[in-house]
């Protein structure tokens, strides 16, 4: 027996998106009483990562729902209401994600912050805060009986329910073929923009004499595709969870793509890569992670293809 | 039909190894990458909406999309042999086929008009833009029909 397991790994990590959300707000309001563009950057560079980190929160949560679901003292109300509210909050922490680093690549590149950050970022982040609070509450439900709200705040809610999206993709036989190959074609324009990125950094052929500030611009392609393969994975998952939460390879990807995550942001905001002229030689250091993160995307290809053929569970 | 019939494709469909079709598949998905993803990013430059990337130090991306193209070649030949009986008689099939073949010969000539000239730096026609956007819609085109292959009987 592990002296861990998945269900577990949510109740360890499932306070990271409220808290985390709680520190990028709160950053990013000192951010204005200190005037300190750092402290701005900083708290954009917290939403991000809790972006980045709610995504294994909530696939461990949809382990917890398949493991103790049905169980004796768990309310399955509470279980479902949960996951709703959970899936609501999770999309909007990475709206607030996606666009925390569509503003720090903005101030890459002009030096200066955006004006359209401040009303943003107030509403974005309050929004996720409310939300995040929200799914964590009726979470507390499943177990904790004696802190019990209401009956009315366990109810279904509004039309963006888990069963409506699992509804959505299983019910027409096209929704499925078409985001697999949306999946595809996101897979293409991310390896390809991130591929020649970490090529500069290696130093390959003539790729040295290309600054690395005229790469940047690309980045928001890549982006593009981490978006639309977020999403159409997302309804993957959604809509069939017992193919991925009890498949080993799945972890894999997770895992590869963590790393892949954090090197995203790495590549897009970090002061040494930017300086990089036509000509000039990566440190040892930067080369290492370029590399890291080519193996880190071949790792999330690779055990996405492998998922149906490792593990048993399609 | 023989070739279906034939050890390797035997091998290739049924050896009982995660080596065989997994690996062989994965392969063709990590080949895909590489080749759309270098050719897209190359489109996407010389449509303008990639930035300013110089043109000369990005010839490198033809040696990537040659890379990624052999390793499906090869692969995409194995898998064909595995299923031939299959997919030799599957109209979308040949439509993706057809659309890798418009996406390569595309791409040759994106280097011959771009990089062909005795200019220096290269200069973007209208003609490499064209060449440019039919490229990356070939690749869509392709790489759709591919992923339906495994839904459409």
């Amino acid at each position: 027996m592990p002296f861990v397991n998945v269900p577990h790994l949510h109740l360890l990590m499932n306070h990271v998106p409220t808290v985390g959300t709680v520190i990028g707000l709160g950053l990013f309001l000192l951010s204005f009483v200190r005037r300190s563009e750092h402290l701005r950057h900083a708290s954009l560079e917290v939403f991000f990562l809790i972006a980045l980190a709610s995504l294994p929160v909530y696939l461990t949560g949809l382990a917890a729902q398949g493991a103790i679901a049905g169980s004796a003292g768990v309310s399955d109300a509470a279980i479902a209401a949960h996951h709703d509210r959970a899936m609501l909050a999770f999309t909007f922490v990475e709206i607030t994600g996606f666009v925390a680093w569509l503003a720090l690549w903005q101030f890459r590149r002009l030096a200066r912050p955006a004006g359209w950050t401040a009303p943003a970022f107030l509403l974005l982040g309050v929004v996720t805060l409310a939300l995040m609070a929200d799914a964590a509450s009726v979470g507390g439900e499943i177990r904790h009986p004696e802190i019990k709200i209401s009956e009315t705040a366990i109810a279904a809610s509004g039309w963006f329910t888990a069963a409506s999206v699992e509804g959505f993709v299983t019910n027409s036989p096209w929704v499925w073929p078409a985001a697999e190959t949306l999946h595809f074609i996101g897979l293409s324009l991310l390896f390809g923009v991130l591929f020649l990125v970490n090529l500069r950094l290696l130093g390959a052929g003539a790729l040295r004499s290309v600054s690395y500030a005229s790469l940047h611009r690309l980045l928001p392609w890549g982006m593009l595709g981490l978006g639309v393969n977020l999403v159409t994975g997302m309804l993957f998952t959604i809509a069939a969870p017992d193919q991925y939460i009890n498949n080993t390879p799945f972890y894999w990807k997770m895992g590869c793509l963590m790393i892949a995550g954090v090197n995203m942001l790495y590549l897009t905001v970090f002061d040494k890569l930017w300086a990089l002229e036509p000509g000039d030689d990566a440190a040892f250091l930067d080369k290492a992670i370029a590399a890291s993160s080519i193996g880190a995307w071949v790792g999330v290809i690779y055990a996405g293809r492998m998922l149906p053929f490792i593990g048993n569970a399609f | 039909m023989w070739l279906e019939g034939s050890a390797l494709a035997t091998w290739v469909r049924e050896a009982p190894t995660i080596l065989a079709f997994a690996t062989i598949l994965t392969l063709h998905t990590f080949g895909m990458g590489v080749l759309v993803g270098a050719s897209a990013v190359l489109s996407l430059r010389l449509l303008g909406v990639g930035g300013n990337v110089p043109l000369v130090p990005l010839r490198i991306l033809f040696r990537v999309v040659w890379g990624g193209f052999w390793i499906n070649l090869v692969t995409g030949t194995l898998l064909f042999t595995a299923d031939a009986t299959t997919r030799g008689v599957q109209p979308l099939y040949f439509i993706k086929l057809f659309f890798v073949a418009i996406g390569v010969v595309s791409v040759i000539l994106i280097e011959r008009h771009v990089y062909g000239g005795n200019t220096d730096p290269p200069v973007v026609s209208a003609t490499a833009k064209r060449l440019a956007f039919l490229s990356l819609v070939a690749w869509v085109v392709a790489i759709t029909a591919g992923r339906l292959l495994a839904y459409v009987r």
